[in-house]
């Protein structure tokens, strides 16, 4: 970076470069070019399936992941971008061999037809009630309002969003995300 | 976890050879039949031998089926009734469904016929593997087989429970080969302990916690990427064949790790080691398409249909029809249209294709993987047995989407490389492509005989679709594009009424669009009209619409379901609409509709009876509808998983219900424009109603399909209600907020179009070359400088270097001199200007292709005067201008930095610009008009302000692009400097004066947007002044600060008076659905980040709709992609490109309803679309 004759910018930008990441607690190093898609570097290189293409455009949610406990669009993020930041996938969410709250209740009431979008339906859930831990139905609507199913679960999810929010204010780990 | 197979030969051999298995084979003649088989095709594939269960010496049950799970959870179903017929606890036993290796072929997975048909011999062979065991164990332990019971995988003495011996030991030691037994006692009803209980879906822990393997997660070693790239007629396979005119393979030279670009005819595909360059190829890749414009308006599909070839099959012929006709009063004939609608999988389709051994493996996420591998001996010219599909789950597809063409790309792209290939498709690929589920037209003519019942029921019904041939057999020229007609149309057209007088006639027609079955294969359509049309029959008569139904309905089956349903929903008997009332602007009512769904080849299997009763709202004035509550009804005979019956039902309303209310194919002349879920809005979590579900128990009753049943009462179960709210009756789906409006509200007459505003551009440089002719010609040529040896770098101090490198960032140099690569300063970049496209030098030390060969003195006068070394004149597009207030030693500093580069010997394009802009020489006379060094600074101000307004006007020379330009391309000075331009394609706002932005610029809003890429108050740079503020990194934050201060000072802190909210502009129709479902989950729902609310965004308040426009359609990087020192709290994500997803129109529409919405006191932006089209053109600024 000192060097002052260095060039100001250079990437070529399909060039691979190094980032470190930081991926369900672990430190992880990929070579890929800046802008490559977060989703893309979860998947093929750190092998992360929870995380779905879905539409490359940030619509339906079926990538989404937390980022610094947030509910984020892994399709949209450049790899630079997420370089410093805390990135949770679904398969982050469980500790200690026991499945996070919300995983446990989207299990118990079978909140999945063919499972396209649950990862998304997940991870939108779980930073939702961080936020809220007591939503009423509107707010659940509208929390996920932006995350697509097709096979229509939503009964289904809606049931699980309550009971993954009663369970985690019963165990008084609502604000905890990941 | 289910891990994928490698090697599915392997498998297959193991079950064939290994020991310590108690197998069932099944044996038949022929194959199933296919649809389009010609006839005696099945049967000529002669005996058949396939495996259906294996017990193993663990005690352990597979059970192999050859339809696939969708979504539907048939592998659990499935899964409870082998358990069932073996006595073996649920875990015991694990499903292989769908591999070519291993499973039977049963067929496709179609016509919610798994549970219905699939499951008989699998449930055979169970209970032919029980009888085994209990003589075996009868042997085993010496007693009589009616001494022994069955439980939990062990055969017991009743009367001595210690005397049992297990499954896995009778299995042991041999390899016993049975054939099943279709006469194999099964197990009656009343001893069912697990079919019939609720059971939990045996996929979804795995599926919850990312440990299920989809087919998009089957990664094989040494696999690479692929993409493909489609014709550009969307959706439409009659315009294949010869279409692609010319490929340039040097478009895609650039990408890193590109294996190859294959092409077959019309199939094109590139390979890559990496998915996003394989992405980025299948971008870039340069193809020539014939161009077609051939498709009818299936926008409004009835016109269409009508006209498409049809040959008339009558199904029905009872009674006297026309007679009856002629005596119907009232004569009642109508006409039902239902539109273009897609499966909409969330994930779009996948596949990996490997060739190894001389064989082909592909794992797919098909629906029918024994026509997948027949379609791939065709398209490889390869044996069938040669090739193995390996099932994987895939999203959930309700039909035949594209998971087939999919595998059949990947297969060719795997051969061309000899490599495994893995091809995802892309959104906008799926949405375009996927086989849609085909609009349809249904007329039926009838009426009242003289005591108010049906006189006659005459339906004809229009279905344009057949099976959707796997697209690269159409591609590569396998199989004509001439399209087969499937004769599907006739689902569930023969009406459940008893009409003394019915005629039923199917057109049976090829498609239009790429079309073929979607749930409720032609049934749903039909059945829209016949539960629209009995309802209208009972309302002409003055009857209660279900007791009309009820007078007319022969099976008591049916009748009794939709007494239950009427009496859940408390039902109240009316003869006219209104009877709900409403309250404000909204209206309700209620609606029936009945049907059961008979499917397969006429005249067809029934699968479960379905009723619905819709309670809809409805707003006067906006024309929305809501379905607020279903009472759902549903025999399904014996349910296996009444958990797993209720969740389809859930499914089947609440996906019904998006298909009824919202959702329709849109079309150009080319082909699909809904390529992405804003023009294909599906229904989302808010919308969703309330459901109650009355599942009709018959355990005794065998086990009817339940995928589809509940979806096909629900488009006249809320037009009815439809109906009931408003006394109209609707005909034509879907019910729109627009199309609801329009019938309540018939539109006046629309005024003259507003004129058009003369393009701004056009308006801001003028025409312009008529002015040039006045100007007599001075000096047009001006001497050279001699070429010099390259200068040492090392004559110059590392503090000059150090210097030059902070000139050349405050300068930007590199935003213009980038090369195409991303080399600094190798030049190449093209800059669109009015008159033509200049490109930026070579301004390496390279001798001949840079400025190596150059002077300091030379090198000056390029800057200051825009005097090429050897003397010819640069074009403005040079800031030149600006650069004459340079100060000497930046100059030299910035000199001895360039030298100090590595030189770059690649030569950029020419620039060629139009007449008579092309006139090098005619620059002379335009420097002699407007090139004059400007006096900057002022004493009275302090030194931040005048170091910021040497920078801002000097080495910075914003002025370039911020200042407008008159006829001639010169910066206007005076009142216009710096009063907004236009650069790349992008507005530059004015500087001075006030912001029309809702808050204004203070200091420090310029210093964060300069600093940090950033203003929280204002938005974030974008296009080239991203590359300005990337640049701008090395400079201290003094100067930074300096330049706020300046520009804050033109700025003023004043926002720009606002209009008089005239006319708050009403965005286009349909704009609001298109942004809900194309742009709001980030700019509303912060699936994004922390993005500048949209009502604070600069660009939205603009008087130029570019900006705006340039964002939607090439995207915005994420701030750490372009600035080094990035806004705190800047949002990870990037806004993403929608130019291959959405159309000028739509676009347009978006940019309308954004300024709306969020600029409601500016004037609407006119001409948006030719204005995207416009854009659209431009070459995209690339940003290094």
């Amino acid at each position: 970076m000192q060097d002052d004759r260095r060039p100001i910018a250079n990437d070529t930008r399909l060039a691979p470069v190094r980032h470190v990441l930081t991926v369900n607690g672990r430190s992880a190093a990929v070579e890929a070019a800046p802008s490559t898609r977060l989703l893309y570097v979860l998947r093929n290189d750190l092998g992360l399936n929870g995380p779905k293409y879905g539409c490359g455009l940030g619509q339906c949610g079926s990538c989404t992941v937390l980022v610094d406990g947030r509910a984020l669009r892994s399709c949209a993020i450049p790899l630079r971008a997420a370089v410093g930041r805390r990135i949770v996938t679904l398969e982050g969410l469980a500790e200690g061999g026991r499945l996070h709250p919300v995983q446990e209740a989207f299990v118990a009431e079978n909140a999945a037809q063919c499972g396209y979008c649950l990862n998304g339906m997940i991870m939108t859930t779980v930073a939702l009630l961080a936020a809220n831990p007591d939503p009423s139905e509107a707010e659940i609507r509208s929390g996920l309002q932006a995350n697509l199913c097709r096979c229509g679960t939503h009964i289904e999810i809606l049931r699980a969003v309550r009971a993954a929010a009663a369970r985690m204010r019963a165990r008084g780990d609502g604000g905890d995300e990941a | 976890m289910t891990a994928h197979r490698a090697d599915p030969a392997a498998q297959g051999r193991h079950w064939q050879e290994a020991g310590d298995l108690l197998l069932v084979y099944r044996e038949t003649m022929g194959r199933p039949p296919r649809l389009g088989d010609t006839p005696g095709a099945a049967a000529a594939a002669g005996p058949q031998r396939a495996l259906y269960l294996a017990v193993g010496g663990d005690g352990r049950v597979t059970a192999f089926n050859g339809h696939v799970d969708l979504g539907t959870g048939i592998r659990t179903a499935l899964a409870q009734i082998v358990a069932e017929e073996l006595d073996v606890p649920l875990e015991r036993v694990a499903m292989e469904l769908g591999s070519t290796a291993t499973a039977p072929d049963q067929g496709g997975t179609i016509a919610s016929e798994t549970i219905q048909i699939a499951a008989v011999p699998l449930r055979q062979a169970a209970a032919t593997a029980r009888r085994h065991l209990v003589e075996a164990a009868s042997r085993r332990l010496n007693r009589g087989t009616d001494e022994l019971t069955v439980a939990a995988g062990a055969v017991r003495v009743a009367a001595e429970p210690d005397l049992a011996v297990a499954y896995g030991d009778l299995v042991r030691g041999a390899r016993t080969e049975l054939t099943l037994d279709p006469a194999a006692a099964l197990k009656a009803v009343e001893d069912y302990t697990i079919v019939g209980r609720p059971v939990p879906r045996v996929d979804i822990p795995a599926k919850a916690t990312g440990a299920w393997t989809y087919v998009h997660d089957v990664r094989v070693p040494g696999m690479v990427h692929g993409r493909v790239v489609r014709p550009p007629y969307p959706g439409v396979d009659t315009a294949l064949g010869g279409a692609l005119l010319a490929v340039d393979e040097a478009s895609v030279a650039h990408i890193p790790g590109l294996v190859a670009v294959v092409v077959e005819g019309d199939f094109v595909g590139v390979v890559a080691e990496r998915e996003e360059n394989a992405a980025e190829a299948a971008r870039c890749l340069g193809l020539t398409w014939r161009p077609w414009q051939g498709l009818p308006d299936l926008n409004r599909p009835e016109a269409a249909l009508r006209d498409n070839p049809a040959t008339p099959r009558r199904l029905l012929d009872r009674g006297d029809v026309d007679r009856a006709l002629a005596h119907a009063e009232p004569r009642l004939d109508r006409t039902y249209v239902w539109p273009y609608q897609m499966h909409g999988s969330i994930g779009p389709s996948c596949a990996v294709a490997e060739f190894r051994d001389g064989g082909l493996v592909v794992w797919s996420g098909t629906q029918n993987p024994h026509v997948l591998q027949s379609d791939l001996a065709l398209l490889l010219d390869m044996p069938e047995e040669r090739i193995a599909i390996e099932r994987h789950e895939a999203a959930g597809c309700y039909g035949r989407n594209c998971a087939d063409d999919v595998a059949a790309d990947a297969a060719l792209l795997a051969r061309a490389v000899g490599r495994p290939v893995r091809v995802q498709l892309t959104r906008e690929q799926e949405h375009a492509w996927e086989p849609k589920g085909a609009a349809q037209v249904m007329d039926v003519r009838g009426g009242l005989d003289a005591e108010g019942g049906p006189a006659a029921y005459d339906f004809e019904t229009r279905y344009p679709s057949n099976g959707a041939p796997t697209l690269a057999l159409i591609l590569t020229g396998k199989v004509a594009g001439q399209p087969a007609v499937y004769p599907m149309g006739d689902r569930t057209a023969v009406p459940p009424y008893a009409f003394g007088h019915a005629r039923v006639t199917v057109h049976d027609m090829p498609p239009i669009a790429r079309a073929s079955w979607l749930r409720g294969v032609s049934a749903l359509p039909n059945t829209f009209a016949h539960e629209s049309y009995i309802d209208e029959l009972a309302t002409a008569a003055g009857v209660d619409p279900i007791e009309y139904r009820l007078r007319y309905l022969p099976d008591p089956r049916a009748a009794d379901l939709v007494r239950a349903v009427a009496e859940r929903a408390a039902w109240v008997p009316h003869t006219r609409p209104g009877t709900h009332g409403g309250s404000g602007d909204l209206l309700y009512g209620r609606g029936f509709a009945y049907a059961v769904y008979v499917h397969g080849p006429f005249p067809g299997k029934a699968a479960a009876w379905a009723a619905w009763v819709a309670d809809v709202a409805v707003n006067r004035i906006t024309g929305e509808v809501a379905v607020t509550r279903v009472v759902v009804g549903q025999d399904s005979g014996l349910m296996i998983n009444p958990d797993g019956v209720r969740h389809q039902i859930h499914g089947n309303v609440i996906q019904s219900t998006s298909r009824v209310l919202k959702e329709s194919v849109g079309f150009d002349a080319t082909g699909v424009t809904s390529r992405e879920w804003g023009s294909y809005p599906i229904l989302a979590f808010p919308q969703v109603p309330e459901i109650d579900v009355l599942m009709v128990p018959r355990p005794q009753e065998p086990p009817l399909g339940a995928g589809e049943s509940a979806s096909v009462p629900s488009a006249a179960a809320i037009t009815n209600a439809l109906f009931d709210a408003t006394g109209i009756r609707f005909r034509e789906l879907p019910l729109t907020a627009e199309a609801v409006r329009a019938a309540l509200n018939p539109p006046r007459i629309a005024g003259p179009e507003a004129p058009r505003r003369r393009g701004f551009l056009a308006g801001l440089f003028g025409a312009g070359a008529g002015a040039l002719a006045l100007v007599t010609t001075l000096l047009p040529w001006r001497p050279a400088y001699p070429s010099i040896e390259r200068p040492d770098p090392a004559a110059y101090s590392a503090a000059t270097i150090a210097q030059g490198r902070l000139v050349a960032a405050a300068g930007a140099c590199l935003v213009c001199h980038v090369g195409p690569d991303g080399a600094s300063f190798a030049g190449g970049r093209g800059l669109e200007t009015p008159f033509g496209t200049v490109y930026a030098s070579n301004i390496t030390p390279d001798a001949q292709a840079g400025i190596g060969a150059w002077s300091y003195p030379a090198f000056a006068r390029a800057m200051r005067e825009g005097i090429s070394r050897d003397g010819h004149h640069l074009y403005p597009a040079h800031p030149y201008t600006s650069f004459v207030n340079v100060a000497e030693r930046d100059l030299q500093a910035l000199y001895a930095y360039l030298m100090a580069q590595a030189p770059l010997a690649g030569a950029v394009p020419e620039t060629r610009l139009r007449f008579p802009f092309s006139l090098r020489p005619l620059m002379a006379n335009w420097n002699a008009l407007f090139h004059r060094p400007a006096a900057i600074g002022d004493p009275d101000r302090g030194p931040d302000w005048n170091r910021g307004a040497y920078l801002v006007e000097g080495l910075g020379h914003c002025g370039a692009c911020h200042s407008p330009r008159n006829a001639l391309g010169a910066e206007r000075r005076g009142a216009a400097r710096l009063a907004g331009g236009f650069a790349d394609g992008w507005e530059a706002p004015a500087l001075t004066g006030p912001s029309r932005a809702p808050l204004p610029w203070s200091e420090d809003d310029f210093y964060a947007y300069l600093r940090t890429g950033r203003s929280h108050r204002h938005g974030s740079a974008a296009g080239p002044m991203a590359d300005v503020v990337a640049s701008l990194g090395p400079l201290p934050d003094s100067d930074i600060r300096a330049m706020a201060v300046y520009l804050a000072s033109l700025a003023g802190d004043a926002t720009a008076p606002r209009p008089a909210a005239a006319a708050a502009a009403a965005p286009p129709p349909g704009a609001a659905t298109l942004f809900q479902g194309a742009c709001a989950s980030c700019h509303e729902g912060g699936a994004g980040g922390e993005l500048v609310p949209l009502g604070l965004v600069t660009a939205v308040h603009s008087a130029h709709p570019d900006n705006l426009i340039q964002a939607v359609l090439n995207g915005i990087p994420a701030a750490a992609e372009r600035f080094p020192a990035p806004y705190p709290s800047a949002p990870p994500a990037a806004m993403p490109a929608f130019r291959d997803s959405l159309t000028d129109r739509q676009v347009a529409d978006i940019v309308a309803y954004t300024r709306a919405r969020y600029a409601p006191d500016a004037p609407a932006w006119p001409g948006l679309e030719a204005a995207v089209a416009r854009v659209r053109g431009l070459k995209p600024h690339a940003g290094w």
